[in-house]
C-alpha cells in the first residue's frame, strides 16, 4: 500500500508538467486565434480518435519507447548518453544493410538484422564509454558529438556506395526491403508493427533489470553515490562499458524496427526529421528514468505529435501547438534538474548533523 | 532569570521530538545540554532560535513572552548560535566573515572600520583572531573562534554552541572551554549542546539531561558524576569492557614503505611500515587531516599508492580495486558515511546490503526475502530506528545509519576490518554496542585496523597504537604504556620517535 502511494507520487511531478503544458498550449491556441476546446478535442480525436489513430499513435511510440528505454538505463546508472539519435541511425541503416544482403530465410534475415542493429548502437555508444574511462572525456560530450559523425557518415554511406539506384527518384536511401524480412503487421491496414511488442517487452525486462537483478541494483546504487557503490565492490569500468552498450544497443533497435517494421529502408535524416531521439531521451528525462513512467511518457508524446497532426487537418491551428507543449514540458525538466542540483547542494549541510 | 522555556513540545506528524521540555538559563551561566542522538537537544535548540517553531509551550527572555519566527528575529533578541558545521565563506577573511550581515559604510564596505571593529572585539573579549587572514587558511579551531566572534558582533547575550568540540584537536578544546569560562565571568550565558561528559563536567555550571525527548534531570555540575549523567542519558547502567588481553598470531595486513605523493609539495603519505596481526586491535591516532584518509583508502583500493606493498593475508594487493580487496578479505567502516557509505536516496535495505548484493543473489536476482532478513537481523540486533526497510537512506539520522554501515560490514566476516571512525556521532549505548561487537571479532581472531580521532576510542579499544603526523607514522606504543598526554604530544608533532 505504501509503495503504491510512494509511486503515485512520483507521478505528480510529470502529471503536473503535462497540466502546466496544456495550459501553455491554450494560450499559445488562443494567439494562434482558434478554440481551445475544439483544439483539444481534435487533438485528442488525432491521437485516440480512431483505431485507426490509435494506432499509428502506438506506432509512433514503438521507436520512443525504445530511446526512452535506451536513455533510462544509463541514466539511473548515473550516465548520460545523449547519443540516441547517432545509435539510432547506426542501428537503422545496419539493419537495412543487412536485411538487403543477408541470404536466408525473412524471420531469420529480420532477427539478424535486429541483433545487428543492437550491436550497431551498442558499440557506438560503448565506445563513449571507453573514451570517458581511457581518457576521461565526458559522455554528455562525447555522446552528443558522435552524433553529428554517425548521421553524416550514415549519410554519406546512403548518397554513394549503397545508394538506391534502381528509383527515378535523387534520394539518398538503400534499397527497399523484400517483403520477407518486414516486421509484421500487428493489425491488418494499421501501421503499428511487431515492433512495439518488442518496446514492451525491453520496458518489462529493463523494469526487472532495474527493480530486481544484482546487476541492476549495482547499476542504480552507481547512479545515487557512485564513491559508494565503488567502495562497496562494483566494478564501475565494466558496468559502464556494458550499459553504454545496452543503452546504444536500445537506440540501435530503436532505429532498426523503424525501419524493419516501417519504412522498409534506411532513408537519410529520416530519423532526425521525426525527432524519435531527443523525444525518447525527454520521456526518460521526464520520468527520472524509471522505465514504467518513462514509457507512459513516450506514449504521451507520440499522442500529442500524432494529435498535433489532427488539430492541423481539422482546425486552422497549426501542427507545432504539440511542438509548443512539449517545450514547455522540456522547460520544467530544466527546472526541475537545476533547482535538484540546487537542493542537493543546500542539503549537504543538513545530512550531516545529528537530530 | 534570563531565559526560560516551559513545556516546549514539538511534534514531527506522528513522532514527537520534545515532550514538555522545561529549561532555564541564568545570566553568566553554562548551561549544558547533554542526551543521546535522537534526544531532542537540537530540536530544542532549533526552536529557541527560531529555526523551528514548537508545537506548544512558551520561551520567555527576561519574564517577557517571546517567539521567535526565525534566526534573524532570535539574534535581535540577543541570541545567537554557533553550529556544528561552521557557516563560513573560506574565500573571505576573518573580518568579513564577522561583520556579514552588518558591514560597516554606508554604500561601499568599509572594510578599514571592519578590522578596526574586529580588533576592539578581540580586544574586550580576550579571543585571538588575526582579522586580516583568510578563513580557509586558519585551523579549525580558529576558525571556531571566529564563529564564536561573529555572533559577539552581532550582539548574542546567549551563545548556543552545538557540538562544539568535534573537531576540535585536544589543546584547542582546551582553549575553546577556556575561552568559554573567561566569557561567562563577562556575563555572557552560554548552552552547550554535546554528549562529551567530560568536557561538560570541565566546564558546566548546570547540566540538563534528555532522553527521548523528555528531560530526566537538571543538575549542578558540583552535584553529579560522569557516571550519573551517563545512566541518566542512556537510561541503564553501561557495562564494563569485556576487553581481555590481546593473543595476537599471523601477520593479517602488512604495509611496507607506503607512499603517497598528491598534488602539493608535501607528500600524503611517506614510508609507511605497519602490521596488523590476527586477534589484535591497531588504533590509529591523530589529529585529522594527518594522512589518515589516505591510508584507510589505499589499504581499501580507492587509492593506488604511489610506492610500496601492501599484502593481505599473504597476498600483495597492492593497487587492486576496492572489489579486490573485499574479495581477498577486507571489509571497511568508512569514516564518512555520507560519502563513501551510503546513497541517500536508494531505501535502507538497499544500502543496508552493498558488498552483499552477489551472496543474496540467484539466477542473477536479488532474493527480496534474504534482503530483509539480513537487515532486519541487524537492525534488531544494532536497535537501529529505521521505521520500515523501505524508507530512504537520508531520513535515517546520522547515528542510525553508522549502525547500519556498521552491522553491514561486520556482517562480512571477514578476517580484516578497517573501522574507521566507528562511533562518530552515535550515542552512548549505540557506542557500547558497536566497541563490544569490534572485540567480539578481536576476540574471535579478526585482525582490525581502528581510525579514531577520539582518543578515549583509541585508548580503549587497542592493542598498539600508531599515531599519524604530517603523513608518517611518529611513533609506535603498547596500549600498555600510552596515555592521552603521550599521544596528544606525537599528534602535535612533538618528537620522542620510537625506533
Amino acid at each position: 500500500m505504501n509503495k503504491i502511494g510512494a509511486w503515485l507520487l512520483s507521478l505528480r511531478g510529470p502529471l503536473i508538467a503535462i497540466v502546466i503544458g496544456l495550459l501553455a498550449g491554450s494560450i499559445a491556441i488562443v494567439v494562434a486565434g482558434g478554440s481551445i476546446a475544439e483544439t483539444y478535442t481534435e487533438m485528442w480525436k488525432g491521437a485516440f480518435g480512431s483505431f485507426y489513430f490509435f494506432t499509428s499513435t502506438l506506432s509512433r511510440a514503438t521507436p520512443l519507447i525504445l530511446v526512452a528505454m535506451g536513455a533510462a538505463v544509463a541514466f539511473r546508472s548515473g550516465f548520460f548518453n545523449l547519443g540516441a539519435e547517432g545509435q539510432m541511425a547506426f542501428g537503422g541503416l545496419s539493419a537495412a544493410l543487412i536485411g538487403l544482403h543477408v541470404p536466408g530465410p525473412g524471420w531469420f534475415v529480420c532477427i539478424v538484422a535486429m541483433l545487428g542493429g543492437i550491436v550497431a548502437g551498442g558499440l557506438w555508444s560503448a565506445m563513449a564509454g571507453y573514451f570517458d574511462v581511457r581518457f576521461r572525456v565526458n559522455l554528455l560530450i562525447t555522446t552528443m558529438l558522435l552524433n553529428y559523425i554517425a548521421s553524416l557518415f550514415a549519410g554519406y554511406l546512403v548518397t554513394y556506395p549503397f545508394k538506391d539506384k534502381t528509383g527515378a527518384g535523387a534520394m539518398a536511401q538503400t534499397q527497399m526491403l523484400e517483403h520477407a524480412v518486414w516486421l509484421p503487421k500487428l493489425f491488418k491496414g494499421m501501421t503499428v508493427h511487431a515492433g512495439f511488442i518488442i518496446a514492451i517487452a525491453a520496458v518489462v525486462i529493463l523494469y526487472i533489470y532495474l527493480a530486481k537483478s544484482v546487476k541492476g541494483y549495482e547499476a542504480r546504487m552507481l547512479g545515487g553515490n557512485p564513491l559508494f557503490a565503488v567502495y562497496g565492490g562494483v566494478r564501475r569500468t565494466s558496468l559502464m562499458l556494458t550499459t553504454m552498450f545496452a543503452s546504444g544497443g536500445l537506440a540501435g533497435l530503436a532505429g532498426a524496427a523503424e525501419v524493419l517494421g516501417s519504412q522498409y529502408r534506411y532513408i537519410d535524416g529520416s530519423f532526425a526529421s521525426a525527432d524519435y531521439a531527443w523525444t525518447g531521451i525527454m520521456a526518460a528525462l521526464l520520468a527520472n528514468g524509471n522505465p514504467i513512467g518513462s514509457a507512459v511518457g513516450a506514449f504521451f508524446l507520440a499522442a500529442l505529435q500524432t494529435g498535433g497532426m489532427g488539430v492541423e487537418l481539422n482546425t486552422d491551428v497549426p501542427l507545432e501547438i504539440g511542438s509548443v507543449i512539449q517545450a514547455v514540458l522540456i522547460l520544467f525538466i530544466t527546472v526541475k534538474f537545476s533547482w535538484r542540483f540546487m537542493r542537493r547542494k543546500k542539503g549537504a549541510v543538513v545530512d550531516g548533523s545529528a537530530v | 532569570m534570563l531565559l526560560e522555556m516551559e513545556r516546549i513540545t514539538k511534534s514531527y506528524g506522528s513522532v514527537i521530538a520534545n515532550k514538555g521540555i522545561d529549561f532555564n538559563l541564568k545570566a553568566g551561566e553554562v548551561h549544558a545540554v547533554v542526551g543521546e542522538n535522537g534526544a531532542g537537544k537540537t530540536t530544542l535548540m532549533r526552536i529557541l532560535y527560531g529555526m523551528e517553531q514548537a508545537t506548544s509551550g512558551t520561551v520567555k527572555l527576561n519574564g517577557r513572552d517571546m517567539r521567535f519566527a526565525d534566526p534573524k528575529d532570535a539574534i535581535r533578541s540577543g541570541i545567537g548560535m554557533v553550529h556544528q558545521h561552521f557557516m563560513l565563506f573560506p574565500d573571505f577573511t576573518v573580518a568579513e566573515n564577522i561583520v556579514i550581515g552588518r558591514e560597516p559604510g554606508a554604500v561601499r564596505f568599509d572594510r578599514k572600520t571592519a578590522v578596526a571593529q574586529v580588533e576592539a572585539l578581540t580586544n574586550t573579549y580576550g579571543i585571538r583572531v588575526d582579522p586580516r587572514a583568510k578563513v580557509g587558511d586558519c585551523p579549525l579551531g580558529v576558525q571556531q573562534r571566529v564563529e564564536i566572534l561573529k555572533v559577539l558582533h552581532q550582539g548574542a547575550e546567549i551563545i548556543i554552541l552545538d557540538e562544539p568540540t568535534g573537531v576540535l584537536t585536544p589543546l584547542e578544546v582546551g582553549e575553546l572551554l577556556e575561552a568559554i569560562k573567561k566569557l561567562a565571568g563577562m556575563g555572557k550565558s552560554f548552552i552547550l549542546i554535546t554528549h562529551k561528559l567530560n568536557e561538560v563536567m570541565s566546564v558546566a555550571d548546570r547540566i540538563t539531561v534528555l532522553r527521548d525527548g523528555e528531560v530526566t534531570g537538571t543538575l549542578n555540575a558540583s552535584d553529579t558524576t560522569v557516571e550519573e549523567l551517563s545512566r541518566l542519558m542512556v537510561g541503564r547502567e553501561l557495562a564494563p569492557s569485556t576487553k581481555k588481553p590481546a593473543n595476537p598470531k599471523a601477520n593479517v595486513l602488512e604495509l611496507r614503505g607506503v607512499s603517497l605523493a598528491g598534488r602539493g609539495p608535501k607528500s600524503l603519505l611517506s614510508d609507511i611500515h605497519l602490521t596488523v596481526r590476527e586477534g589484535e586491535i591497531v588504533g590509529v591516532a591523530g589529529i585529522s587531516g594527518n594522512g589518515q584518509s589516505e591510508l584507510i583508502q589505499s589499504i581499501a583500493g580507492l587509492m593506488k599508492p604511489d610506492a610500496g606493498t601492501i599484502s593481505l593475508l599473504g597476498k600483495d594487493v597492492t593497487g587492486g580495486s576496492a572489489r579486490a580487496l573485499r574479495d581477498a578479505g577486507l571489509a571497511h567502516i568508512p569514516e564518512d558515511r555520507y560519502i563513501w557509505g551510503a546513497n541517500k536516496a536508494a531505501t535502507v535495505a538497499e544500502t543496508g546490503i552493498m558488498g552483499h548484493q552477489n551472496r543474496l543473489g540467484r539466477y542473477g536476482m536479488l532474493r527480496g526475502k534474504g534482503m530483509k532478513t539480513l537487515v532486519s537481523d541487524w537492525v534488531k540486533r544494532f536497535a537501529i530506528k529505521a521505521g520500515s526497510l523501505d524508507n530512504k537512506t537520508q531520513n535515517l539520522s546520522g547515528g542510525n545509519l553508522q549502525k547500519l554501515i556498521v552491522a553491514r560490514e561486520l556482517a562480512h566476516k571477514t578476517p580484516f576490518l578497517i573501522a574507521a571512525e566507528p562511533t562518530r556521532g552515535v550515542d552512548i549505548g549505540a557506542m557500547e554496542t558497536i566497541h563490544e561487537e569490534l572485540l567480539k571479532r578481536r576476540a574471535e581472531g579478526g585482525a582490525i585496523l581502528l581510525v579514531s580521532s577520539e582518543l578515549s576510542e583509541i585508548l580503549s579499544l587497542s592493542d598498539r597504537i600508531v599515531v599519524m603526523y604530517e603523513g608518517s607514522i611518529a611513533g609506535e606504543l603498547r596500549v600498555e604504556e600510552a596515555s592521552e598526554d603521550k599521544l596528544s604530544l606525537l599528534m602535535a608533532g612533538g618528537g620522542m620517535r620510537h625506533e
